[in-house]
C-alpha cells in the first residue's frame, strides 16, 4: 500500500546480562504510516527504540534503510540517516531561544551564525507544522507541548524520515494532545514514518495505522488497526508466563494498621484511598508514570501529601518528614538504591545502622561498633548477603547484595508498614526469590507491606490485594481472586472493566 | 609450600584485611611518604634531621593542623570553608588587642573569646550555606573577603605587638613541656594533637561523626534515613569556625605581632592539608588524623625543598597547588589500585 519500507528491523536480538531484552524482533516502518508500538513495562520497547537511534547496538539482526543494510553507531549517525526520537520529557536548552533550539544539532555550518537565515528557516518549519510560536522567545517557560513542537521542528530541520515518539502525550492535556495529533497527522501526510509509543490505548486506537505488540522481548502481533480490538491488544500484552510463582501464605490479620483516604499532592496524584492490614501485602500496579512512587514518598514524608488523611492505629497523623514517618513505624526502601538508598563509600554495617544510630550508644553516648557489626551479621545471615565481611564498603557489592543491604537497613528500623519500591528491579533470579521469601516472612510476622512493582507477575504473585494507578489516579483495588493480568493492565491503561470482561 | 602454610597465610591475610581498609591504608601511606621525605632530606641536607627543624615544623603545623581539623568536618559534608584564613586572622587580632587593652585577662577567658568569635563567624557561614542554600564555595569566598575587611577596619592600620601582650601569651608558645634531648614538646603542638585525638574519636565513635560521613557520601540517602542534614552542615561550619578561632589564638601566641594580614593563605593550606590527608572532596571519607598528617607532609616538603633546592617562599604556594592536584589525582588512582589488590585478595579467600 505504501510501497517499500523506509526502515526495516530484521530479526533483532539484544541481551543485557541475564535479561534477553529483545529476541528476534522484526518491524517495518513505511513512509506515511503511523505505527504504534505497545507493550508492558520491560517488554523491550525502549531497547528497540534505542537500537533504532544508535544508543545500543543489536547483538544480532539487521537494520535496513531503504532496503540497504546500515550500521547505526550513535544518535548522531541516526540523525544523519534521518532517524530522530522525541521523548516524554523534551530535551531543551532553556536559555537558548526557539530558533536556536531547533537548529542546535546543525554543526558544520562554519563558525558564524547567520541569525537572519536561522530565524527565517525556523519560522518556515513551524509554519509547515501550522504552529505559531515566537522563534526569538527563550525555551524556558514554554509549555511541555510547545517544547515538543520545538523538538519535532528540530527533527524536521534534519530532514527526518523516521520519527520515533516515546510517550509524547504523557504530560499533555487533552487539548494539547489534539494539537499534537494534528501535527503528527500532517507529518504522516508529508510521508514521514512515525513510530508511536503510548500507554493510552484510546490514543493508539485513534491515531495508529498499524499496531505492533511486544512482550518479553518478543514480537507477539503486528496488524492493521482495523484488525485489532482493545481486548485483543491487552491480551497480547499480558499473557505473560508467570515464572517463579511464589506460594504466599495467608498472613493477613484483622487489625487495620493504616487507613488512607483521598490522599493527594497537587499536580502529582489525587484521590488515593486504601486500607492496609497487619500481615497484608498491598501491591501497587501501574505503568511507568502512574505516580505510584509518589504515593510511597508521600507516606514516608519526603514529598508530603497536601490533601486527604492518613490514619495509623486509629489516630489521624500528618507526615511531613522521614523522621516522623519512621516514628510511626513506616519505612520506605527506594527503587533507586544507588541514588537514594545507600551510602556507597560506607560499610555495610554503617549503612544498616544509619537510620537507627541512637540504638547503638553506650551510656556515655559513644557508638558501640561491635553491636553495629553484630546487627549487620544478623542481617547478613538472614538475607544471605554475600560478602567477606560486614565492614566492606557497599560500593563493592553486586546489585543484588546491595539491594539486600538496603532492605536490611529498613528492616532494622523494625517497621510496621514497609513500603518496598521495585525491590527486585535489576537483581538476578536467585536474589529475587530470596527477596520474595523475605516479604512472605515479614508478612507472617505481622508487618504490613506496600509493594510497588512494575513486574506484573510479581505483584500478582506476592500481593493479597492490588491497587492499580494510572496517571496519578486510583483505578481500582482488586483482591487476589479478581486480580488477573488482563484486568490490571486494562485498568492501568485506562480501559473500563466492561471492555475486558 | 605445603597446604598448611598456605592456609595459615590466607587466614592471617583475612584477619589483616578485615582490620585495615583501603582508606586506612591511605593514612599509612602518608606516614610512609613522610618517612621517605625525612630520609631523603636527612641524607641530602646537612643538619636537616635536627631538633630545630622538628620544632619549627611542629609549631607551624600546630596552627594549620588545627584549622585543617575543622576543614575536615566541613569537607566531609561535601562543602568547603574558604573563610578560615580570615577567621584565624580576625580572632588573632581581636583577642590580641583585647589582651593588650586588658592585661589582667586570664588565659581561659582569652581562649573562650577566640573560640566564641570564630564560632560566630562559622555559624554565619553555616546559616548561609545550610539554610540559605548558597553553595559553600561562593558563601565562604564572600565571607573570606568580608571577615578580612572587618579586620582591616577594626585594626585601622594598627598592629598588636608582643610588648603589649601579657607575658603568659608569648610564654605559652615558647614553653617546653617535656624535652627529649633537644626535641621540645611545645604546648601549641599538644593542644593540636589533643584536638586531633578528640575529633578522630568524634568522627569514629559518635552519632554526629557518623552522620557527617553519611550526608557527605550520599545526601539523598541521608535524607531518606531521616537525618537533619541542614542542622548537621550548620554544626560542621560552626565547629570549623570555632577551631579556626582556637587556631587564631595559637597564631597570636606563636607570633605575638599581629597585623591586618594575619592568617592570609591559611585557607589554601588547610584545604591542601585536608586533600593531601585523604579527605575526599566529594565528601564521605577522611579523618582528622589524615588531615594532620597531610599538614605535616606539606610543611615538611616545603621546609625541605626550601633548604634543599633553595626555592623561594613564593614557590611554596605553587608547591601547595601542585600537591593538591597530585593528591586528588592520586586519590583516585592509588585508592582504585589498592582496592583492586584488596578485592583480588578477597576473591581468593572467597573462592576457598
Amino acid at each position: 500500500m505504501h510501497g517499500a519500507p523506509v526502515l526495516e528491523m530484521r530479526d533483532i536480538s539484544r541481551r543485557f546480562g541475564n535479561t534477553q531484552a529483545l529476541d528476534g524482533v522484526s518491524l517495518r516502518l513505511y513512509p506515511g504510516e503511523i505505527h504504534a508500538l505497545l507493550g508492558e513495562n520491560g517488554a523491550g520497547k525502549s531497547t528497540l527504540i534505542k537500537i533504532m537511534t544508535g544508543v545500543h547496538q543489536p547483538d544480532s539482526g539487521q537494520i535496513l534503510l531503504d532496503g540497504r543494510p546500515v550500521h547505526i553507531g550513535s544518535t548522531l549517525e541516526a540523525q544523519r540517516l534521518g532517524i530522530a526520537a522525541i521523548y516524554q520529557e523534551p530535551l531543551m536548552y532553556p536559555d537558548l531561544n526557539v530558533a536556536e533550539n531547533i537548529f542546535i544539532a546543525h554543526a558544520n555550518r562554519g563558525p558564524w551564525v547567520d541569525w537572519r537565515r536561522m530565524y527565517r528557516d525556523a519560522e518556515n518549519i513551524l509554519s509547515q507544522l501550522d504552529v505559531r510560536l515566537d522563534v526569538r522567545q527563550p525555551a524556558r517557560g514554554l509549555s511541555v507541548a510547545a517544547q515538543q513542537t520545538v523538538e519535532i521542528a528540530r527533527a524536521l530541520s534534519l530532514q527526518v524520515r523516521v520519527l520515533i515518539m516515546d510517550e509524547p502525550t504523557a504530560a499533555l492535556s487533552a487539548h494539547e494532545v489534539d494539537q499534537l495529533f494534528a501535527i503528527v497527522q500532517r507529518l504522516r501526510d508529508q510521508g514521514v514514518a512515525i513510530l508511536f509509543i503510548s500507554h493510552r490505548l484510546e490514543e493508539v486506537f485513534r491515531i495508529a495505522d498499524r499496531i505492533t505488540i511486544l512482550r518479553d522481548g518478543q514480537l507477539i502481533s503486528s496488524a492493521p488497526r482495523a484488525d485489532v480490538t482493545p481486548e485483543r491488544a491487552i491480551r497480547d500484552m499480558a499473557g505473560r508466563a508467570i515464572e517463579l510463582l511464589f506460594p504466599r501464605r495467608d498472613t493477613v490479620r484483622d487489625r487495620v494498621l493504616v487507613q488512607v483516604r483521598d490522599l493527594g499532592r497537587t499536580g502529582v496524584f489525587s484521590g488515593i484511598s486504601f486500607d492496609v492490614r497487619e500481615g497484608e501485602v498491598l501491591g501497587f500496579a501501574g505503568l511507568v508514570g502512574a505516580r505510584r512512587t509518589d504515593v510511597g514518598l508521600a507516606l514516608f514524608g519526603i514529598a508530603p501529601a497536601d490533601s486527604g488523611t492518613i490514619v495509623i492505629d486509629g489516630h489521624a497523623v500528618r507526615i511531613t518528614k522521614p523522621a516522623q514517618a519512621m516514628r510511626y513505624g513506616i519505612a520506605y526502601a527506594s527503587e533507586d538504591r544507588r541514588g537514594l538508598g545507600l551510602s556507597l563509600p560506607m560499610s555495610i554495617a554503617a549503612n544498616i545502622t544509619l537510620p537507627m544510630l541512637r540504638r547503638y550508644l553506650t551510656p556515655m553516648g559513644l557508638l558501640r561498633r561491635n553491636a553495629e557489626a553484630s546487627t549487620a551479621e544478623e542481617y547478613r545471615r538472614r538475607l544471605s548477603i554475600r560478602t567477606p565481611s560486614v565492614e566492606v564498603e557497599v560500593s563493592r557489592l553486586s546489585g543484588g547484595n546491595q539491594q539486600k543491604v538496603m532492605l536490611s537497613k529498613w528492616l532494622n528500623t523494625k517497621p510496621r508498614l514497609l513500603i518496598l519500591d521495585e525491590p527486585t528491579r535489576g537483581i538476578d533470579v536467585g536474589a529475587k526469590a530470596e527477596v520474595h521469601q523475605m516479604i512472605d516472612d515479614l508478612a507472617a510476622e505481622g508487618v504490613a507491606i506496600i509493594l510497588i512493582s512494575s513486574d506484573l507477575p510479581e505483584v500478582l504473585a506476592m500481593s493479597d490485594r492490588v491497587l492499580v494507578m494510572r496517571e496519578g489516579r486510583q483505578m481500582g483495588i482488586f483482591n487476589r481472586r479478581e486480580a488477573t493480568q488482563e484486568r490490571i493492565l486494562a485498568a492501568a491503561m485506562g480501559q473500563s472493566e466492561t471492555l475486558t470482561s | 609450600m605445603s597446604n598448611r602454610t598456605v592456609r595459615i597465610k590466607v587466614k592471617t591475610m583475612t584477619a589483616w584485611r578485615q582490620r585495615i581498609r583501603p582508606e586506612q591504608l591511605r593514612e599509612l601511606s602518608l606516614v610512609v611518604l613522610i618517612a621517605a621525605a625525612l630520609l631523603i632530606f636527612g641524607w641530602q641536607i646537612e643538619n636537616f634531621l635536627s631538633a630545630r627543624t622538628f620544632n619549627r615544623i611542629a609549631t607551624s603545623v600546630a596552627i594549620v593542623g588545627m584549622v585543617a581539623i575543622g576543614q575536615t568536618l566541613v569537607v566531609l559534608t561535601r562543602n568547603i570553608d574558604l573563610s578560615v584564613g580570615s577567621i584565624v586572622g580576625f580572632t588573632a587580632y581581636f583577642v590580641g588587642s583585647q589582651l593588650a587593652a586588658n592585661n589582667a585577662m586570664g588565659a581561659p577567658v582569652a581562649v573562650a573569646l577566640a573560640v566564641a568569635v570564630g564560632g560566630l563567624m562559622g555559624l554565619i557561614n553555616g546559616l548561609i550555606v545550610a539554610y540559605g542554600r548558597v553553595p559553600a564555595i561562593i558563601t565562604t569566598l564572600g565571607t573570606l573577603a568580608i571577615y578580612r575587611m572587618l579586620l582591616i577596619n577594626y585594626a585601622n592600620a594598627r598592629t598588636v605587638t608582643v610588648d603589649s601582650l601579657p607575658s603568659w601569651v608569648v610564654d605559652f608558645s615558647r614553653q617546653t613541656l617535656l624535652s627529649i634531648g633537644d626535641f621540645a614538646v611545645r604546648p601549641l603542638m599538644v593542644v593540636t594533637l589533643a584536638t586531633v585525638v578528640v575529633f578522630q574519636f568524634v568522627l569514629g565513635y559518635t552519632v554526629f561523626g557518623r552522620r557527617l560521613y553519611a550526608i557527605g557520601s550520599n545526601p539523598e540517602a541521608a535524607r531518606f534515613a531521616g537525618l537533619p542534614a541542614q542542622r548537621l552542615v550548620l554544626i560542621a561550619f560552626t565547629l570549623c569556625g570555632m577551631l579556626a578561632g582556637l587556631a587564631g589564638f595559637l597564631f597570636l601566641a606563636r607570633f605575638g605581632t599581629i597585623t591586618a594580614v594575619a592568617g592570609q593563605g591559611i585557607e589554601l593550606e588547610s584545604v591542601a592539608a585536608v586533600v593531601v590527608g585523604g579527605v575526599n572532596t566529594f565528601g564521605g571519607s577522611g579523618t582528622a588524623l589524615g588531615a594532620l598528617l597531610g599538614a605535616f607532609l606539606i610543611d615538611l616538603l616545603g621546609q625541605g625543598l626550601l633548604r634543599w633546592l633553595g626555592i623561594s617562599e613564593f614557590w611554596r604556594d605553587a608547591l601547595l597547588g601542585l600537591l593538591i592536584l597530585l593528591a586528588v589525582a592520586s586519590d583516585a588512582v592509588i585508592l582504585g589500585w589498592l582496592r583492586q589488590l584488596w578485592q583480588r585478595g578477597a576473591e581468593v579467600n572467597h573462592g576457598r
